[in-house]
């Protein structure tokens, strides 16, 4: 099985495409660095500019830990995304390519196959989480350096201490990479069934689109079934930087997650097993 | 403002013995001993809209109204809190009016009203509560055109030779926070986000400790940002 | 032949793609060290059944059998030993010709090292090219790859679906020749399906002929395609009056069928300068005589009919 992976990776690698995400990823981030040298100081009067009424404050709020939140937070569509590329691609390239010929008629179960390149996808879209991080915090921190975190929570502002932040950005990260997860697994889904990697590609960025649209809309039956979207809950990582911590509900929006992911791999299963080869 | 009017005329005419511009000049007078200091603050900030830790600081003063906060990490004070030196809080052209007497952390105090003259400041009236025998303010409350009232208590280590409190606990009462649209956090749990309703209620909380007094402080410390 | 020696038992075997019947109610049996010829024109279920037997498509019914063992219930244990090129072989272009044999090596669970990728290499004539990608090659190239993997692990059937489409003749060639010696030196089983006729008779020796699904002939390829089981079309200026002086001779026996110019005959090769002499000596004009294998005619005919489909 670790074998078959490593030939998925190997694969996954060696396409051109693949590399999209990381240089797409290591342009946009230092040019949000570089636009935050230029700006910084007047983004965070903006938001502290009401507390700068009534208050003096000091301490060095533009850090890497203030940009790292902005980048997540501005990222939700833009990383699902890249992450599609690669796994709408994991089935359907092999369509395209017409190399289900070569491969189906090896001594593997098809059952294998998708659990293998599944796995490869999974590996794939948390690299690009761990490359997002890197470049956000690492890079971010070489530029800004650390400092307090300071957050505006519905009607609160937060201000967490600078030894009180890392571990919540990894928690998120590692959250994001959950989240992650969740769209690989709804692009591999859409990638069994179509002979074309643009189909799943597609096809999944107009569902998270349309989740994203509807959750805004101040309806009040779009925001009750809203806690239904995949997409509500890859938002969860921001509950890391809730003061106190609601463990419930964090576990809560994984456990969707989780289950969305295991109703995709699923159906991907059946339908594989199922499915006449035609190409 | 009739009120104000009425009242001053009433107090004029009982208050005889009292001179509340003598308590003013001996309040001025008792503080002005203090050229200069430095203190290591420690800030905790209980306010309804804000979440902040603990902070520790360093504040400097220096007469007749140079004050600099400085941290190594981060620090929160409020604006009208900073400097609790009289002439910062009796500015520019005033009407003074004693009011009575009040005992309050134990001791005796001439309470104070100040009512501004100069139309541009923004406080509408002070009340002090002065000590009678350490001329030291005890107590302060300020109403103010944007941003509600304010309350300043101050305590005092009675061993201490100057003027400099150990302790202040300032409360507020403002009005309406406006927080900005963008980076507004909207976890699933919370929803639509609401904007506050009524006023906003808090205090601050400063504990002053080692002081170190009149050691002719550099105006540099005041230009550094 | 007895039953331990099939290597394949197809029975009933039936497709469906909606309405189209693919394959219906296929039968046939392939023995140890047949190169057996699976012939029909295109569109007759040829890829459709050899999809079958790779279980890339499920059959609707009937049943497959190889190496005796139910296909569906034991496909890796068989697949292990089954080696094949479906259609126009495909592979990873943007990875070697090299990497592409290793990985799918890989994926058959066998032993990959490098002399066993270059001995296959070598046996398609492509060790010279191991290492540039499969993107630059030509059809001819990428055919030859294809065998190349389907040898890789050494199986012992080995399916063949139109290896030799796209080669120039020499590459034709070289592909019934490798066919030989993989049959005879090697002693594999080898299922090759084609379109053309005279590929499969020269190096089947049993063979079958389906169209729209279903066998039209099956038998050993010598049988079936023998010289002397011939008719002849002979092309005469008047086929009404040479069917009046053929009238009360034997010949007449003999007459297959006639259109206004030419008559077909079924006759044994050595009859066939007999009934010129009498046809000339009374006053038919010959302009040809032409020997036809009726196996290929029928297969023309069904083929013309299946391009015209």
């Amino acid at each position: 099985m670790i074998d078959l992976i490593k030939i998925e990776l190997y694969k996954i690698f060696k396409k051109w495409r693949t590399y999209i995400g990381f240089i797409a990823l290591g342009i946009l981030i230092p040019l949000i660095h570089f636009a935050m040298v230029l700006e910084g100081e007047r983004t965070i009067n903006f938001m502290t500019r009401n507390i700068q009424e009534s208050f003096v404050f000091v301490g060095k709020l533009l850090n890497t830990y203030l940009i790292s939140y902005i980048i997540l937070t501005s990222l939700a569509v833009h990383i699902p995304f890249l992450i599609t590329l690669v796994a709408g691609d994991l089935l359907a390239g092999e369509a395209t390519a017409g190399t289900y010929r070569m491969l189906l008629t090896r001594p593997i179960s098809r059952t294998k196959l998708i659990i293998v390149k599944f796995i490869a996808g999974v590996i794939y879209s948390n690299i690009i989480v761990f490359w997002l991080a890197f470049l956000s915090l690492v890079l971010g921190y070489f530029i800004f350096g650390v400092g307090e975190l300071l957050i505006i929570d519905g009607q609160m502002i937060v201000i967490f201490e600078k030894n009180d932040v890392l571990w919540r950005f990894l928690l998120a990260y590692g959250f994001a990479a959950l989240g992650m997860t969740t769209v690989a697994s709804l692009a591999f889904l859409f990638s069994s069934l179509v002979e074309n990697a643009i189909g799943p590609i597609i096809s999944t960025m107009a569902i998270i689109i349309v989740f994203v649209i509807l959750s805004a809309i101040q309806v009040e039956f779009f925001q009750n079934i809203k806690h239904y979207f995949f997409t509500t809950h890859i938002m969860s990582w921001r509950l890391f930087f809730d003061e106190p911590i609601d463990i419930k509900e964090i576990l809560n929006s994984a456990g969707i997650l989780i289950l969305h992911i295991f109703i995709f791999f699923s159906l991907t299963l059946i339908i594989f097993n199922k499915k006449d080869i035609l190409t | 403002m009739i009120y104000l009017i009425i009242f001053i005329s009433i107090i004029e005419l009982n208050a005889q013995s009292i001179n509340s511009d003598e308590i003013i000049k001996s309040l001025i007078s008792r503080f002005n001993q203090v050229k200069d200091y430095e203190v290591d603050i420690e800030i905790k900030v209980d306010v309804e809209f804000l979440k902040v830790p603990e902070s520790k600081a360093k504040l400097y003063f220096k007469q007749p109204d140079k004050v600099k906060l400085k941290s190594e990490g981060f620090a929160l004070l409020p604006k009208d809190g900073i400097d609790f030196s009289p002439t910062s809080i009796i500015k520019g052209n005033y009407t003074a009016i004693y009011e009575r007497n009040e005992i309050i952390q134990g001791n005796q105090n001439y309470v104070i009203k100040i009512v501004p003259l100069n139309e541009n400041t923004n406080i509408i009236l002070s009340t002090l509560w002065i000590d009678t025998k350490n001329f030291v303010i005890r107590k302060l409350e300020s109403t103010t055109k944007t941003e509600g009232t304010y309350s300043i208590e101050l305590f005092y280590d009675d061993n201490f030779k100057y003027p400099l409190p150990k302790q202040m606990i300032f409360s507020f009462n403002i009005d309406k926070m406006n927080l900005p649209q963008t980076f507004i956090n909207t976890t699933p749990k919370t929803g639509r986000r609401k904007f506050t309703d009524g006023p906003i209620v808090g205090k601050v909380y400063v504990n002053y400790s080692n002081y170190s007094v009149n050691k002719n402080l550099s105006d540099k410390i005041f230009l550094d940002k | 032949m007895n039953n331990s020696d099939k290597i394949i038992e197809i029975s009933n075997l039936t497709k469906r793609f909606n309405d189209l019947v693919a394959v219906n109610k296929l039968n046939l049996n392939v023995y140890k060290g047949d190169v057996f010829g699976f012939l029909g024109p295109n569109g007759a279920g040829k890829s459709t059944t050899i999809r079958m037997l790779l279980t890339l498509i499920y059959p609707d019914e009937g049943n497959i059998k190889i190496f005796g063992k139910d296909l569906i219930k034991e496909r890796l244990n068989i697949l292990k030993k089954v080696g094949a090129i479906v259609e126009k072989p495909d592979f990873y272009g943007y990875l070697t010709a090299y990497k592409n044999l290793e990985i799918l090596g890989r994926i058959s669970g066998i032993e990959v090292n490098k002399n066993l990728i270059m001995k296959n290499l070598e046996i398609v004539g492509l060790a010279n090219r191991f290492d540039s990608k499969v993107k630059t090659f030509s059809h001819g190239m990428k055919q030859r790859l294809g065998i190349a993997q389907a040898l890789l692990h050494n199986p012992e059937l080995i399916i063949l679906d139109e290896p030799t489409t796209g080669l120039d003749p020499i590459g034709m060639k070289e592909i019934r020749d490798l066919i030989i010696h993989l049959s005879k030196e090697l002693k594999k089983t080898i299922f090759l399906s084609s379109h053309l006729l005279n590929e499969v008779e020269m190096v089947a020796n049993r063979m079958i002929i389906i169209n729209k699904g279903t066998t039209k002939v099956e038998g050993e390829v010598k049988e079936l395609l023998d010289k002397n089981r011939i008719y002849v079309r002979i092309d005469v200026d008047n086929a009404e009056k040479t069917l009046g002086i053929l009238k009360l001779t034997k010949w007449s026996n003999f007459i297959r069928k006639y259109t206004n110019n030419h008559l077909e005959f079924d006759l044994e090769s050595y009859e066939v300068p007999m009934l010129n002499k009498h046809l000339v000596e009374n006053g038919v004009y010959v302009y040809s005589i032409i020997p036809k294998r009726s196996l290929e005619e029928y297969f023309l005919k069904i083929t013309n009919e299946a391009s015209d489909d």
